[in-house]
């Protein structure tokens, strides 16, 4: 001790007595990170940490996942069912079998009366695969609905539908070891260090061996875009203009893998002619990139040995979403970069089991990326099932983003929400609120009773979360990672697992078809459904032992497998899940038709997500540490274009758009140009009051992240006192 | 028992991790470093990656402070001793456990993602609203050339720890083992001075709690060879830790400032930084502070005022009131007490004539039981002040170095001595001896010497003057704090002890003039005396606010920013005040010098003595409410004064997810 002190003061730290640690992957984003929780001697959860063997963290855990055990107490969570004749009524506490008695009644009456689709099940990115699974057989095999959808179709569905345009399957090609082979890294409307922070860092420590250039493609100077070496603020919504100016450079200058676009394409003709519209000179007057940047960016490119493109929403949610992921998917086959190391199209996914409900929730067909439309899958599913082919639909019916306006036009009348929460989620929100009130019958499953939408349902189901279930998750990489039970499920709520299974016990197919007892069971059938040859998604390796001891599997992983490792890579051998076997050059025209800025509505809107917020705050909200960094909704705003209107920094303002208002806090930066404001979009009664969501054509996705607004002063007290209400839970 | 040497895993030869760093090609590469069973210490993550291990191979002599960076010398203690962990006897196993270690933070790299605040709120259990580090961010240019610099910030475990030498209650103790600043919040009474002292905003004052807390290393992981939580859990290659001046692999430079950070001359932090990238020559703070950084020639950045509220001027009468109003009482009224006392007793010691009869009549005891508890009431309000007021009689252990302790030995002096005057004093006072008479029926003088208790109570005291006048020195140095440049100024003196003379003036005067004029005493040479200090004492003050202000104005720090504010948000208050200061100089001059008589006379000073009050606490006030630290930036919410004086304002406080404290009214 220094200082002359002699008297030793105690050193008190936080102790945290673990006597067993227990094997999870993170519940929230799809990076797919290990997390070990701790308890003690009573079973009580103390603490957690990133698991350090795992391959995909190795030990790094971002904000959420270090917080995470905190949520399995946090307030607004579900005790018991509840139940009330209409939303206008206040609840009841029910028990699990009147709740679940009376869903079913309530579905067979409105299929009686309306038609079997006329009640539509909306699932989500959250729950585990096995989860999934049993709810895809509850829907498609016992209930029978055609309208069944998940709400990845908000953040995925673009990517899904542009991997299959392109490749013939769903499945991103790639992983983050590509990082460590890549020697250029294009990114397309994704914040790593904010939404990813977990594969960031994997992507900086490869950069930090060796570097090589970044390209960062972002309306926003996000941290990303700053330490890129090259940004391109793009102007919204003109993605595929870029890339089609970067291919006519790459043609016109012989910068093509004509070897492989040889071998392993098909459709290279009509790409070329397409490029020859986008000659940099008229595309930089449409994409706000100048000519020289584009042409030194499309060399770069296609010159490095390997190169990778990234993606998230940028991409993903606008309304040439699919699009644009085709068009990902031409550049990387043009220059040659599918199937190799550090040459890739990998999309990075959300939620942390979006893949897994791509992969087997049935919602757009059936389990194992099986197809309605392919009769061989009808009768492979309905023969392991062991019912009626025909009671399949022959087509898939509305995606999720259809469901809602066939509510509001009387379509469908009754909807069973689980883990979703479209009361927040949903672009304009005035229509969606609409809708909900005209459902005769809406049940709303989720870990939290206070979750917005549940002010519109009829029964209520409280479920488990997370560690209080067992199961696994499938990652951005295609790796599949189990999740450990260590606790019981909170108060009455029970593991959606269960509540499916009990739910298929009232319908008549539910006495035909076989519910195992246990995920794992589950599992098994998954297994058994992967087999096949040629086949990628390929899990039939694969045991939770298996996977616990390997820290996470990535498919294919075939059950001859003799390592721990699946195939980092699809389509190595240039072979493509297609009819031809070929890969598809499919040539993307762009059209404007978004809602752009103009003299009425003068700012673009722009929004995303912030890395201490989740799933429309549901769970993060209710976490201190991660809420307490922002709390409120607030709007980023050029200082330029406020001085012009008289806005503050740090004063609300009200904005307006063709669909509604919303009130929101001003964070003046100069990270935004000045025609754009940019809201992080997990606030309730925010952002969604307020976009436009026009779908993409093949993926049904909105775009979330173009549309025009305009700023209106408001009183700073009324507007403060909106801001508390909105935030009261 | 454990015991220490026979375990291979505490010989420096086996230190957990070094076979990993040395061989460390791929981090990929993991490895079982499962610890022995049997150690108590923080248990090593099962293969452990490389990142999370402490690598100091090599290291400096001295810091560039000249500092030593191995301290066990300056201690003379064993090298292997336990640090009494959660008292816990095991010695941990990290070799370079006895030299200075400091965080390194690459502020080219930092993301901003938390993960560094999150691990480290998760391994204390800190709630929302305590956080032992934060990011906060500097940003300039213009779109699309826009630049945010993140910073990180926690303890820097100081080499002149101030927080230690500010501390009155001793909680803090400099520790040879990695050179680590600990807090015991069970020592602490939760004044808050180490939160005004510290330039980064390390110590975490808890209202809820009542105490401070901090940053503790994470000595436990230390002790093991890992790196802290904080460091472990960075997600941008940012933060990083290990032996003072030692550079870590993949970095080329160790500075000791970026933009935003204060001055590091202050305390000698043990934090060094990489910055190479290119920054715009102004850097701005998204917080509500008005405060923003310039390059200055040497190329890096000073504090100027970001005039974020415009050029309009406010009286904010109601802000003047603020959480700091128990020191405002506190401070006025032991000036007062001191100056009330301090004048009269001097005036009739050294013989003013009027002051020696009002020193003989009975009014002579009222009015040091005035002072007395007018001192009292003081130290009851700045006892009030503390988080834990019942544990205030640790408030001077650290006399060798806080000047609260002095301060606090000051005035309590001052009471002890002043109240032994006035005891002493009790039996010449002809009230006390009528009373005493009529209960007992014998005099005073039958039982005591009178004279001598007389005698005695002239040492009691000419003792509390000395008492009292260290008691406003120290109060005075209280405030002279290098990271508070708006308090750090020789005005602080001229005000306090400026209001000693005026304030205790016009107390004591009004005792004194009343009995005087009640006995039908001459009254003049009183007036002379009281009217002369209390127009002394508001000159003191008046020049030390013009210089003050002189300096605010050319000066480039925060405390130019607080002055900002002083001629904005308070700008119409702040010139009332001084256009008031002006008037009662005058007017006073005027009253002691024309030939003004009674009762003309009386009613005059009674106009003076209300503006001086006036003007005495609205400059208090305003000399707490104005004072803005040299502080890291905070972010838009977090660490932002004005979004959580907002929160409170419109009750989003009352939700602890939003981590700000709502007011305790």
């Amino acid at each position: 001790m220094l200082f002359g002190r002699r008297k030793r003061k105690p050193i008190v730290i936080p102790n945290k007595t673990v006597k067993e640690w227990k094997y999870t992957t993170c519940n929230y984003c799809s990076t797919g990170c290990a997390i070990e929780i701790g308890i003690d001697e009573q079973g009580k959860v103390v603490t957690s940490r990133g698991h350090a063997g795992a391959d995909v963290n190795r030990g790094k855990l971002c904000i959420k996942g270090l917080l995470e055990t905190e949520l399995f107490e946090s307030p607004g969570r579900g005790t018991e069912p509840l139940i009330r004749q209409r939303f206008h009524e206040p609840f009841e506490k029910t028990d699990w079998d009147t709740a679940l008695d009376t869903t079913a009644n309530k579905i067979k009456e409105i299929q009686a009366k309306y038609g079997r689709d006329s009640f539509a099940v909306v699932s989500t990115g959250q729950l585990l695969t096995e989860e999934f699974y049993t709810l895809g057989k509850l829907t498609r095999g016992c209930i029978g609905t055609n309208n069944y959808d998940g709400n990845t179709t908000l953040c995925m569905a673009s990517a899904v539908s542009g991997y299959k345009r392109s490749f013939g399957s769903d499945g991103p090609p790639g992983c983050y070891e590509d990082f460590e082979h890549t020697d250029c890294l294009m990114a397309f409307g994704s914040n790593l260090p904010e939404q990813h922070p977990v594969i960031y860092w994997r992507l900086k420590e490869a950069r930090e061996k060796r570097k090589f250039p970044l390209i960062v493609v972002d309306p926003r100077v996000t941290m990303f875009a700053q330490f890129a070496d090259i940004h391109l603020p793009i102007t919204p919504g003109t993605d595929t203009v870029l890339i089609n100016a970067m291919m006519h450079v790459i043609f016109d200058e012989g910068l093509e893998d004509r070897s492989y676009i040889e071998a392993n394409t098909s459709g290279i003709e009509e790409l070329e002619k397409l490029a020859q519209d986008y000659n940099p000179k008229l595309a930089q007057k449409v994409c706000g990139i100048d000519e020289d940047t584009i042409r030194q960016v499309a060399r770069l490119y296609a010159k490095a040995d390997a190169s990778m493109s990234i993606w998230t929403m940028g991409i993903n949610q606008s309304t040439h979403g699919s699009d644009g992921v085709v068009n990902i998917n031409n550049l990387n086959l043009v220059t040659g970069n599918i199937g190799k190391p550090g040459g890739t199209s990998l999309s990075i996914t959300g939620q942390c089991n979006a893949m897994g409900t791509r992969e087997w929730s049935s919602c757009s067909g059936l389990p194992g990326y099986r197809y309605l439309e392919n009769e061989k899958d009808r009768k492979d599913i309905a023969d392991f099932w062991g019912i009626d082919p025909e009671f399949f639909p022959k087509k898939r019916g509305l995606a999720q983003t259809d469901i809602f306006p066939a509510i509001e036009s009387g379509e469908i009348k009754g909807l069973w929400l689980i883990a979703t929460n479209p009361m927040t989620s949903m672009p304009n929100l005035p229509r969606i609120r609409k809708s909900f009130q005209n459902l005769e019958f809406l049940v709303v499953q989720d870990v939290y009773e206070d979750v917005e939408t549940n002010q519109y349902s009829h029964v209520y189901f409280p479920a488990a979360v997370w560690a209080e279930k067992e199961g696994c998750h499938t990652n951005t990489e295609r790796r599949v990672n189990l999740t450990r039970n260590v606790l019981k499920p909170y108060a009455n709520s029970k593991p959606d697992f269960w509540i499916f299974k009990e739910m298929a016990k009232r319908f008549e197919n539910g006495e035909k078809i076989e519910f195992p007892e246990t995920p794992e069971g589950a599992f098994n059938e998954m297994k058994q459904l992967s087999v096949g040859t040629g086949r990628t998604l390929d899990i039939s390796g694969m045991s939770y032992e298996k996977i616990e001891a390997a820290r996470g599997i990535q498919w294919p992983y075939r059950a001859d497998s003799e390592t721990l490792k699946g195939d980092p890579r699809l389509y190595t051998d240039g072979h493509f899940q297609t009819a031809s076997g070929k890969a598809n050059l499919i040539p993307v025209r762009f059209v404007n038709n978004n809602e752009c800025p103009d003299d009425e509505y003068p700012f673009w809107l722009n929004s995303g997500r912030v890395v201490e917020h989740f799933h429309t705050r549901t769970r993060t909200g209710k976490i201190g540490n991660c809420n307490k960094f922002s709390p409120t909704p607030y709007m980023e705003m050029n200082p330029d274009a406020a001085e012009e209107l008289g806005v503050q920094h740090q004063s609300y303002v009200r904005l307006t758009s063709r669909r509604g208002d919303a009130v929101v806090m001003v964070q003046l930066t100069q990270r935004v140009p000045r025609n754009m404001v940019f809201i992080p979009f997990h606030y309730h009664d925010c952002v969604n009051r307020l976009t436009l969501g026009l779908l993409d054509p093949y993926s049904r996705q909105p775009a979330f992240k173009q549309c025009a607004v305009r700023i209106e002063h408001v009183d700073q007290e009324e507007a403060a006192r909106l801001n508390a209400e909105r935030r009261a839970y | 028992m454990f015991d220490s040497k026979d375990n291979p895993q505490n010989k420096a030869e086996r230190f957990p991790g070094d076979d990993l760093v040395q061989s460390s090609q791929a981090d990929t590469q993991s490895k079982e470093t499962k610890q022995k069973d049997g150690s108590t210490l923080w248990e090593i993550r099962t293969e452990e990656r490389p990142y999370a291990f402490l690598n100091d191979p090599t290291h400096e002599e001295t810091n560039r402070y000249g500092q030593k960076i191995d301290l066990i010398d300056l201690t003379g203690l064993p090298k292997e001793r336990p640090m009494f962990i959660n008292e816990n006897p095991e010695v941990g196993t990290n070799p370079n456990r006895n030299k200075q270690h400091g965080f390194f933070f690459t502020a080219d790299n930092c993301i901003g993602c938390h993960a560094c605040e999150a691990a480290c709120s998760e391994k204390n259990e800190n709630p929302a609203h305590i956080a032992f580090r934060s990011v906060g961010y500097v940003e300039g240019g213009s779109y699309p050339d826009y630049k945010r610099m993140n910073i990180s910030m926690a303890c820097n475990h100081c080499d002149n720890p101030v927080c230690l030498k500010g501390c009155p209650t001793k909680a803090y103790t400099k520790h040879a083992e990695y050179g680590a600043v600990l807090q015991d919040p069970e020592t602490c009474f939760g004044c808050g001075y180490c939160t005004w002292v510290c330039p980064y905003n390390a110590p975490q004052l808890d209202p809820i709690q009542g105490q401070v807390s901090k940053c503790n290393m994470c000595v436990d992981r230390l002790e093991v060879g890992l790196k802290p939580a904080c460091v472990s859990a960075c997600l941008g290659n940012a933060l990083d830790f290990g032996v003072v001046e030692n550079i870590p692999e993949n970095r080329e430079q160790a500075k000791t400032s970026i933009p935003g950070f204060p001055n590091p001359d202050i305390t000698h932090p043990n934090i060094r930084f990489q910055q190479t990238r290119t920054m715009p020559d102004e850097m701005t703070r998204t917080d509500s502070m008005p405060v923003k950084y310039h390059k200055n020639e040497e190329g890096s950045y000073s504090p100027v005022i970001d005039q974020k509220t415009g050029k309009q001027t406010f009286w904010n009468l109601s802000r003047l009131s603020s959480r700091e109003n128990p020191l405002v009482l506190f401070t006025l009224s032991a000036q007062a007490a001191i100056g009330a006392f301090g004048i009269t007793f001097l005036g009739s010691l050294f013989g003013v004539e009027s002051l020696s009869s009002f020193s003989q009549s009975s009014m002579y005891i009222p009015l040091g039981a005035l002072s007395f508890l007018l001192i009292g009431f003081a130290l009851f309000m700045s006892t009030m002040h503390l988080g834990k007021p019942i544990r205030f009689y640790r408030g001077f252990n650290n006399w060798r170095y806080s000047p609260v302790s002095r301060e606090g030995l000051g005035i309590a002096a001052f009471m002890g001595t002043l109240g032994a005057h006035l005891a002493f004093s009790l039996p010449n006072n002809a009230v006390v001896q009528d009373l005493f008479l009529s209960i007992t029926g014998t005099s005073f003088s039958h039982w005591f010497n009178l004279e001598m208790l007389a005698n005695i109570a002239t040492v009691f005291g000419v003792l509390a003057i000395p008492s009292g006048l260290v008691g406003l020195y120290y109060m005075n140095r209280c405030y002279r704090i290098e990271a508070r440049p708006f308090w750090n100024h020789w005005q602080v003196a001229t005000s306090f002890f400026g209001n000693m003379l005026s304030l205790g003036s016009l107390i004591a005067g009004t005792v004194v003039i009343t009995t005087l004029l009640a006995l039908g005493e001459s009254i003049s040479s009183s007036l002379v005396v009281f009217g002369s200090a209390m127009l002394f004492g508001l000159l003191l003050e008046a020049v030390g606010l013009f210089f003050h202000n002189k300096d605010m104005l050319k000066g480039e720090h925060e405390g130019a920013a607080s002055h900002y504010v002083q001629l904005t948000t308070f700008g119409k208050t702040y010139k009332a005040r001084n256009a008031l200061i002006a008037f009662n100089l005058v007017f006073i001059t005027g009253l002691l010098t024309s030939g003004i008589t009674m009762p003309w006379i009386l009613i005059g000073w009674g106009i003076a003595g209300v503006a001086l009050i006036a003007t005495a606490t609205a400059g208090r006030a305003l000399f707490y409410v104005l004072v803005i630290p040299t502080t890291m930036p905070g972010a838009f919410f977090w660490k932002n004064k004005g979004f959580e004086e907002h929160a409170r304002d419109i009750g989003l406080a009352n939700m602890p997810q939003v981590g700000v404290v709502p007011d305790a009214h």
